[in-house]
Order: C-alpha cells, then structure tokens, then sequence
C-alpha cells in the first residue's frame, strides 16, 4: 500500500461525525487519527507534521497544535492533514464540473450526486498530487513547487499516468 | 472538435487554494506549476467521466449516478480515495434533504424573516450589538 491517505480520513468519522464544515471540530479529528499506519514506501514525515493543525487555522491556532501532534509520530501527523476534510462539501463550482462531464460525447446524464462525488474527487485529487510534487521540490531544496516537479511526479507514479502527454 | 475539453479549465482561485492547503506553510507555487495541475484536475474530471460511464453502461443506465463515479476511482486505483467520498456523499445528501425541508418551512416564516432582515440591514454595522440590544424583539417575532 502506497499510501496512507484513505487511512487517514476514515478516522475523521469518529470525531467529526455530523460536522459539515465544522471549524471548531476541525482540530479533534486531526488529532485523534492515530488508526493510520507508517507509510512505509513514501516519507512523508515533517512536511505534513507541519499541516497537521493547518486545516484548523480557521478556527484554532496551529501553531501549538503540530508541535503536539508531531510528537506521537508522522503517521498522526500525516492523517491529521485532512481533519475536516471528508466532511466538506465541495469546493468546486459544481457547475464547472458538470460542464467537463457534458463535453464527454458518450454521457447523456450525470445526476447531481454525481458531480458533486466528482468534484469532491477532483479536489482530493489535485491535494495529493499537490503533495507528490512537493516531495520533489524538497528533494531539489526547494520551496516552490515547478512544472517539473509535477512532470516528475507523473512519470513516478502510476495513478497518474493517465496525465501523461496530457498537459503540454 | 476546435476546442480541447482540457480547456475548461476549474476557476484558478479555487484550485490554488485547494494547493495552498495541501501543502505546508511558506511554500509557494510558481504559476506554470499551477496551471499544469489545474489541467490536470480537468484532465482528471474527462478521465473519470469516461470511466464512471463505462460502468453506467455496464448497468444499462443512462445517467451517471455517485455510485459510478465510486467505481471509476476504484477502477482508476485511486481507492483511497472512495471512504472519504462516501461521508462526503453522505452529508452532501443529508444537507440537500435539510434544504428541501428547509424551503418548506421558509415559506411559512417568509414574513418574519423578511422583517428580521430590513432590522439587519439598518444595523449592519452594530451586528453584535443588534443582538445585545434586541433579544425581545428577536424572540417575539419567532413566535
């Protein structure tokens, strides 16, 4: 198992569980995801120990929040990126997303639900492979993500294969 | 076809944020990097769309339902992704069922509300004190 992520939001239920964009509860789940396994195959250790508290930056203050949370280990800090994630509702303007799936000739109808699930994804999408350029970056000591880190995390990873020659 | 689907691009605002969070504090993004993984969110949406209808198909439906959508990400090895989209899916349908029976109790609070709203509007600045200073009138038109 590559990643760790789907381990790290399903804990979210426990604490966040009726929450919808809940700030104030943003931090507890975070925290208390300690169900996520290392993540063996991909360090992904100080970057994300700093993001732990980040989603809560709206309604707590981050700053002592990593600091606790790194210490139990990455993993906690790795799940803890995500806190309020799975349950917001989409970022997205679901009617930008309906228009992408129109533009597919073979699709005649996409229920509402489905472009919500879709854009939910796309939005978890773009975080992860946000994160996969980043270790690149680091690798290069580097502070801003570039157009190669990106092409080096395509061509490295399978899932995002389907980019390929996609985005030139 | 003279435009590229990838051109509909997602508003930039919105992915930058999205980015923005992902990653840790202090770290920036240079804009080629930016709009590369906007196309890619594009890039992501036509991919999925082709996938979740292929098993739309398979289910002899016409119409793209969440539970497609579900399959294509399994199907495109993104299955950590399907938990979080299914609580995401969850309070999606529960705050559209909220909303439907939200309507019909509007209706029949229209007029108070309408009220409530002119006060807001002349207090716009003094928010909280509104609050202090009124909670009779508040309570009385709740009833």
């Amino acid at each position: 198992m590559k990643w760790n992520m789907s381990r790290c939001l399903a804990p979210a239920r426990s604490g966040g569980g009726g929450a919808v964009l809940g700030a104030g509860s943003a931090a507890g789940p975070g925290r208390e995801c300690s169900e996520a396994p290392p993540s063996p195959a991909r360090p992904r250790g100080p970057a994300q120990a700093q993001r732990s508290g980040g989603m809560a930056a709206a309604a707590a203050v981050p700053g002592p929040g990593p600091a606790e949370a790194a210490a139990p280990g990455e993993e906690a800090a790795a799940a803890g990126q995500q806190g309020p994630g799975p349950a917001r509702l989409a970022r997205l303007p679901l009617a930008r997303v309906k228009a992408l799936v129109k533009a597919d000739p073979d699709v005649t109808l996409a229920s509402q639900e489905a472009v919500f699930v879709l854009a939910r994804a796309t939005e978890l999408f773009v975080e992860t492979i946000a994160k996969d350029a980043y270790m690149y970056a680091q690798q290069g000591k580097r502070k801003t993500l570039q157009r190669k880190d990106l092409d080096n995390a395509i061509e490295a990873i399978d899932e995002f294969a389907f980019l390929e020659g996609t985005l030139d | 076809m003279a435009e590229r689907p990838e051109d509909l691009n997602l508003p930039n605002a919105v992915i930058t944020r999205i980015i923005k969070e992902a990653l840790p504090d202090g770290v920036n993004i240079s804009k080629e990097a930016r709009s590369a993984i906007s196309r890619a969110a594009s890039v992501f949406v036509l991919y999925a769309t082709s996938c979740a209808n292929n098993f739309a198909t398979k289910g002899k439906r016409k119409t793209l339902n969440a539970g497609d959508v579900l399959s294509a990400m399994e199907e495109m090895e993104f299955q950590r992704f399907v938990a979080p989209l299914k609580e995401s899916l969850e309070v999606y349908r529960r705050e559209q069922k909220g909303k439907k029976e939200a309507r019909k109790d509007k209706d029949k609070k229209a007029d108070s509300e309408e009220q409530d709203k002119s006060r807001e509007e002349d207090n716009d600045d003094d928010d909280e004190r509104m609050e202090e200073e009124e909670p009779n009138d508040e309570e009385e038109v709740d009833n």
